[in-house]
């Protein structure tokens, strides 16, 4: 089972928790990570059949906790007011293997098989034993028995006694053809479930050399046991490995929905021409087999590497078959192919070896939705919502992937709908070999409020914080969501950071959210949002230059209407266009609208005659403007480090509608590259490459140009080490950054240099604040930082002052 | 202000006959050129002696003087007619506060003139000073922005406190044209006038002593050290000026607001947006779309075809 769980609101990458499903705790690790294979009779000269019965498919994860306890421990761990919990769960798949007994019909055919009959037999008992050796377990912890002899003497299984109950200390296996005592790395070694220091009695030894001589791998196989003074029992197993024919062909087919063939019951009785003609028609309809499958996922590579394993080895033999299965497996488990297995090899003792693998091909896929209780209900999300999610190859016809099941896991979880969402593979029982993938989903509540308040100081005068500056504050939410089951939703939040003076600095937003407007059919994604909004901002236009920091601020109030259409192209791409209605106040430290700024005369007195606020002159100005905005980004992380190019461009243009009938066309252009200048291997764990960044920024307005939507220059995200508009206010700008990031221990270290221009335009600008408030037009600087977690830490010298200052920031400057 | 009465011209009574008879000589020669009024604007910085070179020009204490104090932030207009001709003077105050050009000052001298022909600025300094520094191309520019470059071909400068007697035993004249020279630079550079411009038609230079201990001749003519009369010299120059056939500024809106910026090239903006729409933002597109097509996809994405069917 794959499990994840991330919070609601935060678009952090799904953190994975793995957990196995097995209910059979007592299995040792070991045995989970290699399938058990049982084999059935081997006397078919020409096919082995190959039975892997995976207990648990669940090799991804070694935890051993049940997954309740582990969403139990989940629950602790984020204790957050809302959590989407995301499970992507991989159950058992025992064995979706039926005709078991497909080869078992030809027991008795003298061939290259050691042992006779009985094949079906040790082949359930095979796929059982899991479940005996679980039974097993609690005896372990029993009495046992001393065996009774005299020490050091080789005793035959036959005769050791039959009510005894014997503890063997240690287990040998004698490989009887290489002549030497093979270690517990052999490949053989997990085919035999005893473990030294486990009691056993005569039955189960008995049990257990019946189900090794049963597997195939084996031409011969004897138990025998050395008994030891502290009465306990070395036992050594001694086997000859079956081997066929050398090949010098594979092939590799998928199997999975074809059914196995069926056993053809076979009279013991039969002519030698029978018998001949009943091989034959075998032969055949394995021939058909093998024509009517499908090939398999498995690339050339690794189909050159096992016909290399083949040719290598000369004799195709059980361990050879052994390895190839692992490898076929392994590429299978690694590439996210969970319920891959390789059931058979077929056509052994011809030339060609055939690996026949169920894949895990979808049948079905399911959406099914689950209330609180995890009853079956009838979800309010269109189920075309969540369809047009899921990658296509969860859809039926395609092999199951994990990777395309954590995908889908992600796509659901950002539609921010659902709090519990499962994504799980389950065999189907009426079509063999068939997966059915089950999208579990638990709705959240349509209808959601929310206040919440705070507390803060806020500077008192001077800029040091008083007790009396303690302010309450607040927010006031609410939300209607997925209205129709199409995600629309309808967003409102009232905030203010002081509730005895709201009016101060009320803030609100209404927002209506309407996706897919193309129709969820569709494949064109574009959202329209309407909104209600206001704001406010301390104008960085009205801000002094070095040495002239009393600058009396105006603050810019805006609030009005926006209706804009979306339309992403991916997660990173969107292009947005939209009308803005908005009315603009500015006003000035005592909250009175003004007209004009104020600026502090040489003689000390202030005026109230600065550059003009607004384009009307009245300090409140109304307009309509069109916005469209453009963004291109194809960044994405290496080793934790982004790489890649961000372009946006944004116009607002004025539609001559408004105070003074602004006309104007505003527009800015952002590229910014991230240079990887060095190749990396990429992988978890490995350092990043150093990164050049280069950015430039254009922004210039034609026509009407109102101060408060003048280019400031200075600040941290405009040129580093000035103060939000210090360098300058003007109608053309342009910035330029270089930075270089170099990796330095898990996380980085940069120097960066930054130049900002108001290419001469500052003068362009009504009233030309830049000059009324002493600043220079233009200014660079450089420096260097480093970057602690979240937070950036960076010394910088400012050009023009030619003073260096820390700063600490939030956040990424690019 | 606009609607002062415009009174006699007594104070021509209280110059020497001999400097009566000259200004009424020019003033006939500005009648038969039909003009028949002038507008004198004295600009400069504070403490030069801007408004006693007013009132010397006048003849009459028509403005008020004070020796230490700055003179407040208001233009005043002192009117005289004599015979059908009128002479109006602007005082303004000084423009420097505080080591600054006073802008507010700056604004007002423009909203009184709002309206009203500028014919001659006179721009007034001391001759005593020294140094030319930053701040005389300060004003010069406040002055250039305020009004434009033409200004300057109807300027006169005005050397104030001409009865000196240089230091270093220098001979007068060569101080004063040295002086001048020097004053002349800095307003070629303020008002970022090319040299050739400056060339065609230098600036005027003209002495003033506005001290009651002003020498005078025998015809009992305030003089300078170099002999010249003064007074006469000074209208004269300005008469030379006048008809020296450049063109006076008249103040309207548009000349004391500058050019409106948001204006500018507001009917390009209809092509400027189908540009950007062309040429960047379709590309932008462009090169998202290829972005997308040939963004790596993870190989399980790949490797499935899923062309099976049931």
């Amino acid at each position: 089972m794959f499990g994840a769980a991330a919070p609601t609101t935060c678009h952090s990458p799904i953190t994975a928790f793995c957990s196995p499903i097995t209910t059979l705790p007592s299995f040792s690790s070991r045995k989970l990570a290699s399938p058990v294979a049982a084999v059935g009779v081997t006397n078919n000269p020409r096919r082995l059949t190959l039975k892997c019965c995976r207990v648990s498919s669940s090799t991804l994860s070694q935890n051993p906790k049940p997954p309740s306890n582990l969403l139990k421990n989940l629950a602790k761990t984020i204790a957050g007011a809302t959590t989407v919990t995301l499970i992507l769960n991989l159950s058992n798949f025992p064995a979706f293997i039926g005709g078991g007994g497909s080869s078992g019909g030809a027991g008795g055919f003298g061939g290259g098989g050691g042992s006779n009959g009985g094949g079906d037999g040790g082949f359930w008992r095979r796929l059982f034993r899991p479940k005996v050796a679980n039974a097993d377990e609690p005896q372990s912890q029993q009495e046992w028995d001393s065996h009774g002899l005299p020490a050091n003497i080789v005793v035959q299984l036959n005769k050791l006694s039959g009510f005894k109950k014997y503890k063997v200390s240690e287990i040998w296996f004698f490989d009887r053809r290489r002549r030497c005592t093979v270690g517990t790395d052999d490949s053989f070694f997990e085919m035999v479930s005893l473990r030294a220091g486990s009691v056993y009695t005569k039955a189960q030894l008995q049990k257990e050399l019946e189900a090794l001589a049963n597997c195939g791998m084996f031409e011969k196989v004897d138990l025998e046991g050395k008994t030891n003074p502290d009465g306990t029992l070395g036992v050594t197993i001694s086997f000859t490995e079956s081997t066929w024919q050398s090949a010098d062909k594979f092939r590799c087919i998928n199997v999975g929905l074809m059914g196995q063939s069926k056993p053809i019951e076979m009279d013991w009785d039969m002519t030698d021409k029978e018998k001949l003609e009943y091989f034959r028609n075998q032969e055949k309809d394995y021939k058909r087999r093998m024509e009517r499958a499908r090939p398999c996922l498995l690339p050339a590579p690794v189909q050159r590497e096992v016909l290399l394993m083949l040719r290598e080895q000369g004799k195709v033999s059980a361990r050879l078959l052994q390895r190839i299965r692992d490898r076929v497996q392994k590429w299978y488990q690694d590439e996210g192919y969970a319920c891959a297995q390789v059931v058979n090899f077929g056509n052994l003792n011809t030339k060609e070896v055939v690996c026949e693998v169920v894949e895990g091909d979808i049948t079905q896929l399911l959406i099914l939705f689950q209330d609180k209780l995890g009853n079956f209900v009838q979800g309010n999300t269109q189920i075309r919502v969540v369809q047009r999610e899921l990658p296509k190859q969860l859809r039926p016809g395609y092999v199951f992937n994990i990777e395309a099941g954590k995908q889908a896991l992600r796509n659901i979880n950002s539609l921010g709908l659902f709090s519990n969402i499962e994504v799980n593979p389950r065999p189907d029982e009426k079509n063999e070999g068939g997966i059915i993938v089950e999208i579990k989903l638990k709705e959240l509540e349509q209808k959601t409020a929310e206040v919440s308040t705070q507390w803060s100081i806020v500077p008192g005068h001077g800029g040091y914080p008083t007790l009396a500056s303690l302010q309450p504050g607040g927010t006031v939410t609410f939300e209607h969501r997925n209205l129709n089951g199409l995600n629309r939703s309808i967003l409102g939040s009232v905030t203010t950071s002081n509730f005895y003076n709201p009016h101060d600095d009320l803030a609100f937003k209404l927002e209506y959210v309407h996706p897919y407007l193309d129709g969820v059919y569709n494949p064109r994604d574009r959202t329209l949002r309407v909104s209600c909004f206001n704001s406010r901002k301390l104008s960085p236009v009205f801000t002094g230059g070095p040495g002239d920091d009393e600058v009396p601020p105006i603050w810019v109030d805006r609030a009005g209407m926006k209706a804009n259409i979306t339309e992403n192209f991916n997660r990173q791409n969107k292009f947005t266009y939209g009308l803005v209605m908005e009315e603009i106040t500015t006003r000035d430290e005592r909250n009175h609208i003004c007209s004009n700024g104020q600026r502090v005369l040489p003689i000390g007195g202030v005026s109230d005659d600065g550059p003009p606020t607004t384009l009307s002159g009245t300090g409140i100005d109304r307009m309509v403007f069109l916005q469209s905005n453009i963004t291109r980004d194809n960044t994405k992380f290496v080793n934790g480090t982004i790489v890649g190019e961000r372009n946006m461009f944004q116009v607002d243009q004025g539609l001559g509608v408004g105070s003074k009938f602004p006309f104007f066309n505003r527009h800015q252009l952002t590229l910014t590259r991230f240079l990887q200048l060095k190749e990396v291997e990429e992988g978890a764990g490995k350092p990043p490459p150093p990164v050049l960044v280069l950015h430039g920024h254009y922004g210039g307005c034609v026509g009407d140009l109102p101060i408060y939507d003048a280019f400031t220059l200075g600040g941290p995200y405009s040129v580093r080490g000035y103060n939000m508009g210090e360098i300058g206010a003007a109608r053309h700008i342009l910035e330029l950054a270089a930075e270089l990031r170099i990796p330095v221990k898990g996380t980085h270290v940069y120097a960066f240099a930054e130049h900002g221009n108001d290419l001469g335009t500052s003068k362009d600008v009504k009233g030309n604040p830049t000059e009324v408030y002493r600043r220079v037009g233009h200014g660079s600087s450089y420096g260097v930082g480093v970057k602690l977690g979240l937070v950036r830490a960076e010394y910088v010298v400012d050009h023009n002052s030619g003073s260096g200052s820390v700063f600490f920031r939030f956040g990424e400057r690019f | 202000m606009a609607s002062q009465i415009i009174r006699e011209w007594l104070g021509i009574n209280s110059f020497a006959p001999a400097t009566q008879t000259k200004l009424l000589e020019l003033l006939g020669k500005l009648n038969q050129e039909n003009v028949n009024s002038l507008t004198i604007l004295v600009m400069g910085k504070g403490g030069v002696g801007k408004s006693s070179t007013v009132n010397s020009l006048i003849g009459e204490r028509a403005v008020s003087i004070s020796p230490f104090q700055s003179e407040g932030t208001r233009a005043v207009m002192v009117s005289r007619s004599r015979a059908g001709f009128t002479l109006n003077i602007i005082d303004t105050p000084g423009l420097i506060e505080g080591g600054y050009v006073n802008d507010m000052a700056l604004n007002n001298i423009k909203s009184f003139l709002l309206n009203k022909t500028i014919d001659v600025l006179l721009y007034v300094d001391r001759l005593d000073a020294y140094r030319v520094d930053n701040l005389d191309r300060e004003v010069v520019k406040a002055i250039t922005d305020t009004f434009g470059k033409g200004i300057w071909n109807r300027a006169l400068v005005v050397l104030t406190h001409a009865q000196l007697s240089p230091p270093d035993g220098l001979p007068y004249d060569e101080f004063v044209s040295k002086r001048s020279e020097a004053l002349l630079k800095a307003v070629r550079l303020g008002a970022g006038l090319r040299r050739q411009e400056a060339q065609g038609s230098a600036i005027p230079v003209v002495l003033v002593e506005n001290s009651g201990r002003c020498n005078k001749n025998e015809k009992d003519e305030k003089v300078l050290p170099n002999g010249t009369a003064w007074i006469p010299h000074v209208v004269q120059t300005i008469t030379e000026v006048i008809l020296g056939g450049s063109k006076s500024i008249f103040v309207d809106q548009k000349l004391i607001e500058g050019p409106n910026p948001n204006a500018r090239r507001k009917f390009l903006i209809p092509i400027i947006l189908v540009l950007q729409y062309f040429f960047v933002v379709k590309p932008i597109e462009r090169q998202i779309k290829s972005d997308i097509a040939r963004e790596s996809r993870p190989s399980w994405e790949m490797r499935d075809t899923g062309s099976r069917k049931y």
